[in-house]
C-alpha cells in the first residue's frame, strides 16, 4: 500500500535527519566525552565511571542546560544574554519569597505534601524569568541598547534585587526532595531524577522548536542576515522579543531547578552561571557571530563541561576549589573558540 | 503603452535631516513594462527604491497601486500587496538553505496539529522551491544546501528567482547584475524578460548601462533627487544616457 510506503519513506527521512543532526561538532564532542571518560577512569583508579558519578554530572548538567539552551537561541540571533545567571537567583528568590513570606510556609512542609508548592515555585520562577526577558527585549528594541550592555545592566539589577528581596539569606521553603533524587527501578539505580528528566524533555522540545519550526527558522534568519529577514516581511523586533523572553523563561525554569535542588531560594543560586552558559554555547559549536548552532551540540557541550569538572574532582592529583573551577571553565572557552577559529579559516 | 498603469508614485519627496534625497519624483509603471532607473551615486535611486518597497515612508507625495492610494507602514505590507524587492547584495540569509531562503517569511507548515504549532513542511518547500526556480529559468543548485556553499552568481540567481516567483504585480531589482560575470548577467537579463512576459511591472536599477539599454522599455534618469528625464529606451544612445546622468547633456538639445 502506498500509505505504508509513505510511512517507510518518512521513517527513512527521520533517520536521515537524526544522522544529519549529529554534525561534525557533535561527533567531536562525543569523541571528547569518550576520551574524557577513559582518561578519568584510569587516573581516578577506577572510581569515575559509576552511576553515582553520572548522576552527579547529570544533576549539574540539569542546572545549566536550560541556560545553555536559552543562550543558544539568543546567540544564534547574533545577541548575548548575560542576565541568565542573575535571573536564576532572582526567580528562585521570588519563588521562595512567595512560599515563605507570602504563604507562611517553611521547610517542615516536605514530601508529596510540598509538591503543589513546588509546582507553584516553578510557575512563579517562570513568570519572573519571562518578565526579565521582556525587560531585556524592551531595552534592546525600544531604547536601542546593544544586547551586551542591556543584559549586563539587567544582570546587575536582578542580582541586586535578589539580595534585597531575600535579605541576603536563603529562603528555606517547602520542598519535595524526592524530585531531585535519581530513580531506582527494579532495584537498579538510574542516574536520572524527575528534575533531570523534566529538564531533558524541555531541552528536546527546545531542539524541535529551534530546528523544526518557523520560530526557529526566523531565529537563524535574523542572526544570519537581519536585512534580508526584514525584507522578507519578518519583524526583527518581534523576533528579538520572543527570543529574549524564551531565554528569560528558561532561566526562570533553571531558577526553579535551583530551588528544588537546594530547597531554598537563594540570591547566590545563579551567581556566575552566565559564564558556564556562554562556555557551553561556545563548546557546543554555536557561532558567536550568529546564524549557526544546534541543540544537540549544546547538550553535549554542557555534558563535556561537567564531565571535566566532576572528573577533576575525582582525580585527586589537584584539589579543585570553586575558584579553580572558574579558571578551568575559562580555559575551556578559550580552547573551544580557538578550535572554532581553526576549523573555519576559509569562510568569507 | 496599451497596458494599464500598475504602480505609480506622485511627487514623492524624502529628506534625511538637511539632505534632500528625493525631491518631487513622479513615476508611472505599466504592467509588462521594464523601467530602467539610473543615476549617479547619491542621485536618489536607493531612496526611491526604499519608498517604493515600503522600507521608508516618503515625507511627501503619494503611492498608487493599480490606481488605489497606498501607505506602506513596513516592507511586509508592500510584499503582501504584490510588490517584491531584491536589494543589492543582501537578499539572502547565508546560513539558511536555498529553499529556506525562497520561502523565508512565507513558510509552509505540516498539516494538522503540528502545523498549527509552527512545524515546517521542509520536503514540500524544498520541492516547490526547486520547481519555482526552474519555472523562472534559473539553473540552480540543490535546494537543501546552505546558501553559503554557493558561488556569488548562484546566490544572485537564487535571490532573483525568489523575487520573480513571489512577485505578483511589481518587481524591483536593485543592482541585480552587480559583481556578476558576463554569462551570469545575461541569465539575469533573461529572467527579467520572463518577469516582463509574466505581466509584471519591473523596475531595474543598475550602473551597468549596456544592461539597462538592452532590457528596458523606458529609462528614468535621476539627478540630485529629481527625475531629469523619463523617455522610451529607443530615444537614448549610450552617450546621451551618460550625459543625462552626469548632467552634461540636456534632453532639450535632443
Amino acid at each position: 500500500m502506498s500509505n505504508s510506503k509513505q510511512v517507510n519513506a518518512e521513517k527513512q527521512n527521520f533517520l536521515e535527519q537524526v544522522r544529519a543532526s549529529f554534525s561534525n561538532q557533535s561527533t567531536l564532542l562525543v569523541v571528547t566525552l569518550v576520551v574524557l571518560g577513559v582518561v578519568f577512569q584510569i587516573t581516578s583508579q577506577g572510581i569515575f565511571l559509576t552511576t553515582g558519578t553520572l548522576g552527579t554530572v547529570l544533576n549539574d548538567w540539569g542546572s545549566y542546560i536550560l541556560l545553555a539552551v536559552a543562550q543558544t537561541f539568543v546567540v544564534i540571533t547574533g545577541g548575548i544574554d548575560l542576565s541568565v545567571g542573575a535571573t536564576v537567583s532572582l526567580s528562585s528568590v521570588v519563588a521562595g519569597w512567595v512560599l515563605v513570606k507570602g504563604l507562611g510556609l517553611d521547610s517542615t512542609t516536605s514530601g508529596s505534601d510540598a509538591t503543589p508548592y513546588v509546582l507553584l515555585a516553578v510557575f512563579v520562577s517562570l513568570l519572573v524569568g519571562l518578565t526579565v526577558g521582556a525587560l531585556n527585549a524592551f531595552l534592546i528594541n525600544v531604547l536601542k541598547i546593544v544586547p551586551f550592555i542591556a543584559t549586563l545592566a539587567t544582570m546587575g539589577a536582578m542580582a541586586g534585587l535578589a539580595i534585597i528581596i531575600s535579605g541576603g539569606m536563603p529562603l528555606q521553603g517547602p520542598n519535595n526532595w524526592e524530585l531531585g533524587i535519581p530513580y531506582k527501578i527494579f532495584g537498579i539505580q538510574l542516574p536520572i531524577s524527575t528534575t533531570v528528566l523534566a529538564v531533558m524533555i524541555i531541552t528536546v522540545i527546545c531542539g524541535l522548536i529551534l530546528h523544526k519550526t518557523k520560530f526557529g527558522l526566523h531565529t537563524f534568519a535574523l542572526g544570519s542576515n537581519a536585512f534580508a529577514t526584514r525584507a522578507a516581511g519578518i519583524s526583527p523586533a518581534r523576533q528579538i522579543t520572543k527570543v529574549y523572553m524564551l531565554s528569560g523563561g528558561l532561566a526562570g525554569l533553571a531558577g526553579a531547578y535551583a530551588y528544588i535542588r537546594l530547597g531554598a531560594g537563594s540570591p547566590s543560586n545563579g551567581t556566575g552561571m552566565e559564564l558556564y552558559a556562554i562556555a557551553a554555547v561556545v563548546i557546543g559549536g554555536v557561532s558567536l557571530m550568529g546564524g549557526v548552532g544546534r541543540i544537540v551540540g549544546i547538550a553535549l557541550g554542557t555534558l563535556v563541561l561537567f564531565t571535566v569538572q566532576s572528573g577533576l574532582l575525582m582525580v585527586k592529583v589537584i584539589t579543585v576549589s570553586p575558584s579553580l573551577k572558574q579558571v578551568i571553565v575559562a580555559l575551556l572557552i578559550v580552547a573551544a573558540v580557538a578550535v572554532q577559529g581553526i576549523q573555519k579559516p576559509a569562510r568569507k | 503603452m496599451a497596458n494599464k498603469v500598475i504602480y505609480e508614485v506622485r511627487n514623492a519627496s524624502k529628506n534625511y535631516g538637511a539632505v534632500v534625497a528625493l525631491d518631487g519624483a513622479s513615476l508611472k509603471l505599466h504592467a509588462g513594462e521594464v523601467i530602467g532607473l539610473v543615476g549617479d551615486n547619491g542621485a536618489g535611486k536607493s531612496t526611491l527604491v526604499k519608498v517604493l518597497s515600503g522600507a521608508h515612508s516618503p515625507d511627501g507625495g503619494e503611492l498608487l497601486l493599480e490606481g488605489e492610494p497606498q501607505v506602506w507602514a513596513n516592507p511586509k505590507e508592500a510584499l503582501e500587496a504584490g510588490i517584491e524587492t531584491l536589494y543589492q547584495d543582501s537578499g539572502l540569509a547565508q546560513h539558511l538553505t536555498v529553499s529556506q531562503n525562497v520561502f523565508l517569511g512565507r513558510e509552509k507548515f505540516v498539516p494538522g496539529f503540528f502545523g498549527k504549532l509552527g512545524f515546517l513542511a521542509k520536503k514540500e518547500m524544498e520541492a516547490e522551491a526547486q520547481a519555482e526556480l526552474e519555472a523562472v529559468g534559473i539553473a540552480f543548485p540543490s535546494s537543501n544546501r546552505p546558501v553559503s556553499q554557493l558561488s556569488g552568481g548562484q546566490r544572485q540567481a537564487v535571490a532573483i528567482g525568489r523575487a520573480v516567483s513571489w512577485a505578483r504585480k511589481v518587481l524591483i531589482l536593485d543592482e541585480p547584475t552587480n559583481h556578476l560575470g558576463a554569462r551570469q548577467s545575461a541569465e539575469v537579463l533573461e529572467v527579467i524578460k520572463r518577469a516582463k512576459a509574466k505581466g509584471l511591472g519591473v523596475i531595474f536599477i543598475s550602473h551597468t548601462l549596456p544592461h539597462v539599454l538592452a532590457v528596458t522599455d523606458r529609462i528614468v534618469v535621476l539627478r540630485l533627487g529629481k527625475i531629469v528625464r523619463d523617455a522610451p529606451t529607443s530615444e537614448y544612445t549610450a552617450d546621451s544616457l551618460i550625459g543625462t546622468i552626469t548632467g552634461s547633456y540636456s534632453s532639450d538639445e535632443a
